[in-house]
């Protein structure tokens, strides 16, 4: 039996008492059209009333959906009316067959009166319920707006904090220490690599909009500097197409793409590994990847903090439209992928 | 004097010739006997050279400065090498140990070469204590015990799905799905093995095919039967959560 309760949830004592009311009003009012007395109308009313109530509400509570809801319970008005009648005809000890032999009328006036007034209670009850949603809707879509303001100016805020790594500025310009004194024109390239770097990467001086073409210059000088560093372990190259370079791109990401592929790519493989940058347009979208040959992701290993800060960074400018995916690389490698409306 | 035999390692080759050439500079009798790409093979080299210094870049990949250091047990006098680090120079400095700061300068390197040499005689200093708290402090082995990325096949790919972005996981047959905002995918992992090895402050079984990232909860809603309903944040799908598990809900 338990396992059916939940067919009664909602029959509250309040909607009972309602109902009642609604049976003795609903009697009052057509008292004057009938021979019956006030009671004998009760009697019926309630007897209507209460049935559809109980039907309504199992109907309400009902898990299935081939029929919408409403149809289900308006339904259960109309045979909750039938089944309440012919209760009411019991209750008052008349013979069942004779009801529906000449006292057939009266039957359908009742039957008739509790369908029209379970309709109107039906209607309020549906209407009154659909404003509830409603209004839920429209509070929960109220705090994902709020939601997805503090988004952007978290994401915005996270912007203006990503820095130059002091670790990374300092063992560059111990680079550079050495180059001046054995080899002044390479020193010279890496300087150049460090101030194109650095007039990207620092918050200051970071132009407010900029295209992909800003982007891949400064990820190149990112790896021209790694690849001084790294030696022969570092190997890059950058596959795009000229014509996409003047497509708008969020700022620092590809950046944060190309630090991840040398820092927990190619570095910690102590052999030599190859960082490839590739962009392609195709179906209105403008596909942008970072491809490393490096010791790939351990399922336990973390890092993810700056790939979680772009996909908030996506969301935030472009919805759904906009996407990040990670994926293995075929032999050893990961190749991570930026994809925005083109 | 005698030479006094040394080994360099620095996963940079420019920096390993630049602090060899400031060193030749200011200490002629130093002799680098051997350059090392990271720590890996300290005991060989010990065996091979019987060095005196070791001069160790506290960054290396594989086997980095700190574990070095460890390999090394006080066998030789270690001075580390470092670029910018606010904890390690903290360290340090409390701990009496020899390090230089890349880029190198001259005058700095002359007083640990000097200090240096005023210990050469005696036993090399303990470090174990301050290469056991750096160790902690630089590279927290972030926590590697559970679960941070799920592996799952996209058509001939595989893709890497960090757990934060998961909503959920829930067993479908022989597979699990693993539902993300941008949609889903399957593993073949099952549930039961999935609750061993993701973080349990974060995932919650809540059903006995289902288990959800809290972080993505929007709110739980009392059901029937004494079930509770889970709404997600930025997902239409709601999640039951059977009886067995509504006590995870029970308010405060």
């Amino acid at each position: 039996m338990k396992s059916y309760a939940y067919l009664f949830e909602g029959l509250t004592t309040r909607r009972v008492l309602v109902v009642t009311a609604i049976c003795a009003i609903a009697a009052a009012m057509v008292v004057r059209s009938f021979l019956n007395t006030y009671p004998d109308l009760l009697v019926s009313a309630l007897c209507v009333g209460y049935t559809s109530m109980l039907l309504f509400t199992m109907a309400g509570n009902m898990r299935q959906s081939r029929l919408p809801r409403e149809v289900v319970q308006v339904g259960a008005i109309v045979v909750g009316s039938f089944v309440g009648t012919v209760l009411a005809g019991i209750v008052k000890g008349r013979d069942i067959r004779h009801m529906f032999g000449e006292r057939l009328e009266g039957v359908s006036i009742t039957m008739g009166l509790g369908i029209g007034f379970g309709c109107v209670v039906v209607a309020w009850y549906i209407l009154r319920e659909k404003h509830a949603r409603e209004r839920e809707r429209m509070m929960r879509a109220e705090a994902e707006r709020h939601q997805l303001e503090k988004n952007v100016l978290e994401a915005r805020l996270a912007l203006m904090q990503a820095q130059v790594e002091p670790h990374f500025l300092f063992n560059t310009l111990a680079n550079v220490q050495h180059l001046v004194e054995t080899d002044p024109p390479e020193a010279s390239r890496v300087l150049d690599s460090l101030i194109k770097y650095l007039r990207a990467a620092l918050p200051q001086m970071r132009e407010s909009t900029t295209n992909l073409g800003r982007e891949l210059e400064m990820a190149r000088a990112f790896l021209e500097i790694n690849r001084v560093r790294m030696g022969s372990r570092l190997q890059f190259a950058i596959e795009v197409p000229e014509t996409l370079k003047t497509h708008a791109f969020p700022p620092m990401m590809l950046i944060s793409l190309v630090e991840n592929a040398v820092k927990h790519g190619v570095d910690p493989c102590c052999d030599c590994g190859t960082i490839t940058i590739r962009a392609r347009e195709d179906e209105g979208r403008l596909r942008v990847s970072v491809e490393d040959t490096g010791e790939g992701i351990k399922p336990k290993k973390g890092g993810g903090v700056g790939l979680s800060n772009i996909r908030e960074r996506l969301k935030a400018l472009y919805g759904t439209s906009a996407r990040l995916v990670i994926e293995e690389r075929e032999p050893r490698g990961v190749v991570a992928s930026i994809e925005v409306p083109a | 004097m005698s030479r006094v035999p040394a080994v360099i390692a620095d996963d940079e080759p420019l920096l390993r010739a630049q602090l060899r050439a400031r060193l030749a500079r200011i200490w002629p009798e130093l002799d680098v006997v051997h350059e090392m790409e990271n720590g890996k093979g300290v005991e060989a080299v010990i065996g091979d050279h019987e060095p005196s210094i070791f001069f160790l870049d506290i960054h290396m990949p594989g086997v980095n400065g700190l574990e070095a250091a460890r390999a090394i047990a006080g066998r030789a006098h270690v001075v580390f090498v470092t670029a910018f680090d606010q904890y390690a120079v903290e360290a340090f400095e409390q701990g009496a140990v020899d390090y230089v700061l890349k880029p190198f300068n001259e005058e700095r390197l002359a007083i640990t070469v000097d200090r240096l040499k005023g210990r050469l005689g005696s036993q090399p200093l303990p470090i174990d204590e301050l290469v056991a708290t750096l160790a902690a402090r630089l590279a927290p082995k972030a926590n590697e015990n559970h679960l941070r990325w799920i592996k799952a096949s996209v058509g001939s790919n595989v893709r890497l799905i960090p757990v934060e972005e998961v909503l959920f996981f829930q067993s479908d047959d022989k597979y699990t799905r693993v539902v993300t905002c941008d949609g889903e995918s399957l593993i073949r992992k099952p549930i039961r093995e999935l609750l061993d090895e993701l973080d349990p402050a974060k995932f919650w079984q809540v059903h006995r095919a289902t288990i959800v990232n809290v972080d993505w909860i929007a709110s739980v809603r009392r059901g029937l039967k004494d079930q509770a309903e889970i709404s997600l944040k930025d997902c239409q799908e709601t999640l039951v959560v059977s009886r067995a598990f509504t006590h995870l809900f029970k308010q405060m």
